[in-house]
This record gives structure tokens, C-alpha cells and sequence, in this order.
């Protein structure tokens, strides 16, 4: 098979505004997708690995956000990285398969053998390019990347048995309540063509059922039933579930970081995962310490237009977005500093997200009652030391324009916009 | 005659509403807040209002376009850039305030709710005849504010006094004046304080008097205040034109149900509640010393008390909502739930009781 007609499409599924608020209070103010880990949009992430792809011919953004949220974001993307990015909506959600079912003509009008498909909300290596050549190697239908994890992780999630020579997925249970296997489902997938007929084949099964049971119009209605409707399909419980064990699914391990962003305490440990990884991938992005700026320690970030003095100390895992101010003798730990944020004389921020244009006053204190150390394995927040920064109030979130008067103390709280902090707070969300 | 409107801010004290809408915008009494102010300008004799607005001015000038045609007084906005204080508007809409004629100006604070005796205070300014005329009204704690005070008998005021330690007087500043044009004169166009700066200066040269208000006076910039606000705003409806309120055997007390709304069998609604337009409220529920907004839906058997209830909002059967509990726009709470004092952002789904008082972002 010649390397040219070997064409890979991307589809990225980044869901909706209603889809989950469990990524409030940073959600109102920004589509989840476009908020920035390691100073890149989320959403970027995967798009710069499946970039690495050989014969990439497009990206597909698929979601239920309102289109302009993304137009912008994608049409400078396109032209920076010379492959088109689209942002396609759905006009009402459809599940994971649905969306890509409700597109199969556009993602496969370039007529790709191999189909990515990536949740955006998934953080990891995504090793694709190895993904793809042992995906073509077992010429499956589909290839889904899988990790091992502790028992107790992984009954959060999906989980696989797979063989351990051929890698063929033999069964899969998703969330089960007990032990199935310490094999979870990453959330990206590799597909052939076919796997649009394996969506059909549900569809039309459903819709036979449904005439056949001739549903009463009171089961109809009934949310419960939800599963039954024939427009809304999931991936992993709908479509790849009933073909586990019939040689058509395989499973790819990764022994590289993965975590799920759910949460926005979860958003800064992935931050700290993604600036580890510029080490090896993108060294240059990682700040050093130099005359004209702070003093760096372990990885961090310093978008090109913030200005740091001298005598601040930033890092380890510190990601600071444009325009930002950081005032003399500041101390960053741990936290991600956004657009036009100004931190003035020795404040000090630890385990925090500081909000666009937010400003800290001199002496402020931003952090959580026990400094996380990031440096662990387990996925999800269990590991040694700290609070849990999966909680409510596991991590301090300022929204945009919240300012923190001269030594004020601010601890595991959530502050909304444009609130001004003139006493300190402790475990609070404040609206 | 002209007014200026001080909406400033981001309403967040009144948050989670005002996460759906800007606070002048929010329902007071089945119609936004700042429509009880406007009327009551236009029935002073006002025909040019101006607000003066720091945030999301575009929702507020589609609300306005409205407005103005309904009403017939002429509404425009005067957009701070930077915040101005409590003067610094007046001086920055200078060109729309001071028109040659030399007639005084209303100035209003957005947050406040009361009877608005706008007409007697006209004729109060005129017959002291000096520069400027502020409404005080009488309040239990005086030390939460600033102190006016003045000369009981002649309303001259003598000074102003922020947060009293000891007792000064009991009126404190209600946040209605009347200016003579020339008070604009003594505005510099910067971060400016009514209080603190400008009316201590005219009260020094024996040119400020003030009106002591009749009636009711809130300032509903936080959910606890806008449920009494409407209680003495229910009050004052049955005392003025009792014909705008319901009656009916499922009314009790002061209540004011939107002719669009849909009432079930069985209900008992009052004292002190409001239900807005296109409301669904369903047989057998029970709503007391609360708000219903626009388009929200209470299923059957349900039980509502000392609450607001936002816009398009769905509860449950049996559902009961009681002791501040604040549903932001679009909250679906399920059948047989219960809410002690849940404050819950909008677009979200209840699914489990809140058996004490807190935030469900």
C-alpha cells in the first residue's frame, strides 16, 4: 500500500455548554475546550499530536457549542498549522457515535483509512503515531488506547479485557461495580471506515425495536428510556461494547500519563503534566531563568508578552498567559496565571487558577490549606500529601476582574467575577 | 425635565440572577427593576432618562429600545469606561443633564425600591428654593450608612456622617436627589463620591435640604432584601391601587399573579408573592413570601416559601423550597426534593436535596 493513499482524518469530540457543569466556575467565562493548560488551549493539545500524523488531510472539531465560540480559534489554527481545522455543530446532542455518524459524509469525503478520534477532554501523550501503525498492523475496525491503573481508578471508568498477544479487546464494562479489569478505556480511538456501518447497524436495530415494542407514547417520554431513542448513541457503551470478542476491536497500552479533565482542580495537575512533557517535545516553550526575568524553577511557562521582575521566583509548574504582571518578590507555585493578571509586591500563589485581568494586591496570599505535589502517578487525585484537589473546594479558582486587596488571605475558595476580596476567606465560594 | 439613573456595577451581591441578566434588568413585582423607576419619572413630568452603565450596555439597550416605545420617554445611556463613583456620572452625561433651562435633574440609584414621591419633592425644591434636595428616610440601625444630619423643622442639612459610632440622627440618604444644574459644576470628571465629596461641600454652604420619604424604602441588591422589598412594595400597592393586586379563594394576603400565569386547583398563593408572566403553577401547591419569574413551572403539590424562583425554572412534584433558597435561570429541580437555603446557578439540575444552606454551582 503506497504511503499516499493512506489518508487520516482527526475528529476531536468537544461537547457542549450544557453537557456537564462540573467545570464551573471556569466555564462561564470560556468554552472548557479553549481553556489553557500549559498555555495552550485544551483543545490544542491533541490537535498539535494529531498534527505529527503523516497524510493528516483535516481536523474535525465536533461539539454543540454555538459556532462562533470556535470560529476564530479555528481559523487561525488552520493557517498556522497548514491543515484545515473545522469546527462542526451538532444541532442537538447525539452522543459520541451520533455526532460522528450525524458527519460521516464530510469525515469521509477525503475517503481516510484510518479515522482518530479524540475526547477533548482527555489528557495524556497521545502516542498516535505508534497507535496508528499497530492499528494497521491488526487491521481491526478499531483500536482503542488503554492503560492500567489501580482497581479503584479504574471503576470510574471504562474498563477492557484484552488478550495480551494479540491485543484483541475480548469484553468491555463501563463504570462496573466490580472488578472487571484494571484496563481503562483512554478515550481515543482509531477507526477504519467500517465502523460507520457498526453505528448504522445500531441505529437501525433501535428503530426496529422500538416498532417492534410499539412503545407506548408514555414510555416514549420517558427520560429513562433515553438509551432507546435512536438519535442519541454513545461510543463505548452503544457501539463498542456488543463487539468486543468478535475480533474486530483491539487495545493499544500506553504506560504514559492519562488523566480525564472534569474539574478544574483537575485542569492544574494536567497543566503540570503538559509542561512536563514540553521537556522532550517542546523544549523551547519551557521558561529559563535569565537577567531580564524571574527567577524559574522546574517547568513553566511565560507567554512571551508577561513581564516578570526579577526577584519573583515562579515554578515549579507555573503557567502564566499574555499580558500578565508579575510584581517584585511574588512566589508562584503550581498554578496557572491568565491574560492580564497583575500580581503586585510578594503576594504568593499556590495550587490556584487567577482569573483574566484579576489583580493581587501586595502581601496577597492565593493557595489551598496543603500544597499539592504534582509530581505523582496515580490518575484522578489520589496521591501522597495535600488535600484532594478533585473536590469543590480541592483547589482556589478567582474568575475574571476578582481583586484581592493588600495581604489578604485566600484559601480553597471559589471567587466569581469581578468580586472584589478586601478580608480573607477560607472554604468559601463566593458569588 | 431629565433624569439620570445610576446603574453602575455587576449586580453580584444579587448573583446567580444576575448571571443571566444585568441587575437593572431583574424582575421586581412581574416587571424589571429599573421599569419601577422609569414610570415613575415619566409620571413625575421626566421626559429624558439617561443610565448611567458600566456593564454589558448592549443587553441593556435592547431592553431599552422596548422600553421607550412602550413607555414614550425618550431612554439613553451614558457608558462609564473606567468606574466614576457616585458623582463622576453625572459630570460625564453633563451634555445630556444640563440642557440651558436651567429645570433640576432627578438623580436615581438603581438599587433602591420605594413609593417615589417624585412630584412633592419637586415642590419642596421650589419652595426652598436653593441648590439641591436629597430624600432621606428613617431607618432602625443608622450606623450600617452614612448619617444625614439636618434640621428637623426647616429640612436644612447640617452634615454628613459615615457609619456613626454613636447616635446622630436616624435618616440616612435614600439615594433620591434633585440637582440644580449648576451641581454639575462642582463634579471634576473623575472617580467622584456623592457622599463623601460633593454633598458635604453644598450642605457647607447651607444649600442642600432634605425631604424625609414617605412610605417604604429598600435597597434590593441582595436576595434577603428583595423578598422584604416586596412585601412593603405589596403593602403600598394595596394601600395606592389595590386593583392590581389578585384575589381570588386561593389568595391570601398582598399578592400580584401576572394575567398570563396559569394557577391550578387547590393552590393557596400569599401573603407577599409574586408570580410572572407565563408562569405554570400547578393544583395544589402552596406559595408563600416569594418570587415566581417569568415562564417557571411548580409541578404539582409543591410547597415555596421565602424564596425566588427564576426565570424558566422547573420544580418537581412535591418539591419544597424554603429559607432563601435562590434558583437561577433555568433550574430543574426534581420530584420530591427538598432546597433549605440552596443558592443555585442557572442551567442546572437538581437531583438531590440541599438540606442546608449552600452555593450548587
Amino acid at each position: 500500500m503506497s504511503e499516499e493513499s493512506e489518508k487520516v482524518v482527526a475528529v476531536i469530540l468537544v461537547g457542549g455548554p450544557t453537557k456537564g457543569t462540573r467545570f464551573r466556575p471556569l466555564s462561564l467565562n470560556v468554552a472548557k475546550p479553549l481553556f489553557p493548560l500549559a498555555g495552550q488551549p485544551m483543545v490544542q493539545h491533541p490537535i498539535l499530536a494529531c498534527k505529527k500524523i503523516e497524510n493528516l488531510a483535516h481536523i474535525y472539531l465536533i461539539g454543540f457549542y454555538e459556532d462562533r465560540e470556535f470560529a476564530l480559534y479555528t481559523s487561525a489554527l488552520s493557517n498556522e498549522l497548514k491543515v484545515p481545522v473545522r469546527y462542526l455543530k451538532e444541532d442537538k446532542p447525539h452522543g459520541s457515535a451520533g455526532g460522528l455518524y450525524q458527519f460521516r459524509d464530510l469525515i469521509l469525503e477525503e475517503d481516510p483509512t484510518d479515522i482518530i478520534v479524540l475526547n477533548c477532554d482527555v489528557c495524556c501523550s497521545f502516542p498516535l503515531t505508534d497507535m496508528l501503525a499497530f492499528h494497521r498492523k491488526c487491521g481491526g475496525m478499531g483500536t482503542i488506547l488503554v492503560k492500567k491503573v489501580s482497581p479503584e481508578v479504574a471503576s470510574e471508568f471504562g474498563e477492557l479485557v484484552a488478550d495480551s498477544d494479540s491485543g484483541e479487546l475480548l469484553h468491555y464494562a463501563e463504570k462496573p461495580e466490580t472488578f472487571v479489569s484494571d484496563l481503562i478505556n483512554c478515550g481515543v480511538y482509531i477507526f477504519s471506515p467500517e465502523i460507520f456501518i457498526a453505528i448504522q447497524d445500531v441505529k437501525s436495530a433501535r428503530h426496529d425495536r422500538a416498532v417492534l415494542r410499539r412503545l407506548t407514547s408514555f414510555e416514549a417520554l420517558q427520560s429513562a428510556t433515553k438509551t432507546l431513542s435512536a438519535d442519541f448513541i454513545r461510543l463505548d457503551q452503544d457501539i463498542l461494547t456488543p463487539l468486543a470478542g468478535k475480533k474486530k476491536l483491539y487495545a493499544y497500552e500506553t504506560q504514559d500519563f492519562w488523566e480525564q479533565i472534569k474539574v478544574p482542580g483537575i485542569s492544574l495537575r494536567c497543566s503540570a503534566l503538559y509542561l512536563g512533557q514540553y521537556r522532550t517535545t517542546s523544549p523551547h516553550l519551557l521558561a529559563k531563568s535569565d537577567s531580564k526575568g524571574a527567577i524559574v524553577s522546574g517547568d513553566v511557562y511565560i507567554h512571551p508578552s508577561a513581564k516578570t521582575h526579577p526577584s519573583a521566583k515562579i515554578g515549579p509548574n507555573v503557567s502564566i498567559s499574555a499580558n500578565a504582571r508579575i510584581g517584585p518578590g511574588v512566589r508562584l507555585i503550581g498554578c496557572i496565571i491568565l491574560d492580564d493578571v497583575e500580581i503586585e509586591e510578594n503576594a504568593v500563589v499556590m495550587n490556584a487558577i487567577i482569573g483574566w485581568k484579576s489583580s493581587l494586591g501586595r502581601w496577597a496570599r492565593v493557595q489551598v490549606k496543603d500544597l499539592f505535589n504534582y509530581s505523582c502517578v496515580e490518575p484522578t487525585g489520589r496521591y501522597q500529601g495535600g488535600g484532594d484537589y478533585t473536590t469543590k473546594l480541592g483547589i482556589t479558582i478567582l474568575g475574571e476582574g476578582v481583586s484581592v486587596e493588600d495581604e489578604v488571605v485566600v484559601i480553597n475558595c471559589i471567587v466569581l467575577s469581578h468580586k472584589t476580596l478586601n478580608r480573607s476567606v477560607h472554604e468559601e465560594i463566593i458569588l | 425635565m431629565k433624569a439620570l439613573i445610576l446603574v453602575g456595577g455587576f449586580g453580584t451581591r444579587l448573583r446567580p440572577l444576575t448571571l443571566s441578566l444585568p441587575k437593572p434588568l431583574v424582575d421586581f413585582a412581574n416587571k424589571p427593576m429599573i421599569l419601577h423607576q422609569i414610570e415613575a419619572l415619566k409620571e413625575a413630568g421626566v421626559d429624558e432618562v439617561v443610565l448611567a452603565i458600566n456593564y454589558q450596555p448592549e443587553v441593556m439597550m435592547r431592553f431599552l429600545k422596548d422600553f421607550e416605545a412602550k413607555l414614550g420617554i425618550k431612554i439613553t445611556c451614558s457608558q462609564e469606561r473606567e468606574p466614576m463613583g457616585t458623582a463622576g456620572p453625572l459630570a460625564l452625561a453633563r451634555d445630556k443633564l444640563v440642557d440651558g433651562s436651567g429645570e433640576p435633574f432627578f438623580v436615581l440609584n438603581s438599587d433602591v425600591i420605594s413609593e417615589y414621591p417624585l412630584k412633592q419633592m419637586i415642590a419642596f425644591h421650589k419652595s426652598h428654593g436653593k441648590e439641591a434636595t436629597i430624600m432621606v428616610t428613617k431607618v432602625e440601625e443608622p450606623s450600617k450608612y452614612g448619617v444625614v444630619v439636618m434640621d428637623d423643622a426647616t429640612g436644612a442639612v447640617q452634615r454628613f456622617v459615615e457609619k456613626p459610632q454613636i447616635f446622630v440622627g436616624n435618616k440616612i440618604n435614600a439615594g433620591i436627589y434633585l440637582l440644580s444644574p449648576q451641581t454639575v459644576d462642582r463634579i471634576e470628571l473623575r472617580p467622584t463620591s456623592m457622599e463623601k465629596e460633593i454633598f458635604p461641600a453644598i450642605a457647607a454652604e447651607k444649600q442642600l435640604f432634605a425631604m424625609v420619604l414617605p412610605g417604604f424604602w429598600m435597597d434590593i441588591g441582595q436576595p434577603k432584601d428583595y423578598i422584604t422589598g416586596l412585601r412593603l412594595y405589596l403593602e403600598s400597592i394595596r394601600r395606592k391601587s389595590p386593583e392590581k393586586l389578585s384575589i381570588g379563594a386561593h389568595v391570601v394576603g398582598n399578592v400580584m399573579i401576572d394575567p398570563s400565569a396559569r394557577i391550578g386547583s387547590g393552590c393557596l398563593i400569599g401573603p407577599d408573592v409574586a408570580v410572572g408572566p407565563d408562569c405554570v403553577i400547578e393544583e395544589g401547591v402552596r406559595l408563600s413570601r416569594c418570587t415566581v419569574m417569568r415562564g417557571a413551572q411548580i409541578r404539582k403539590h409543591s410547597c415555596v416559601s421565602g424564596s425566588i424562583i427564576g426565570w424558566h425554572s422547573k420544580l418537581g412534584q412535591w418539591t419544597r423550597i424554603e429559607n432563601m433558597t435562590v434558583l437561577g435561570e433555568d433550574v430543574q429541580v426534581k420530584d420530591e426534593l427538598y432546597s433549605n437555603g440552596g443558592v443555585v446557578l442557572p442551567h442546572k439540575e437538581i437531583k438531590t436535596s440541599i438540606l442546608k444552606p449552600e452555593i450548587v454551582m
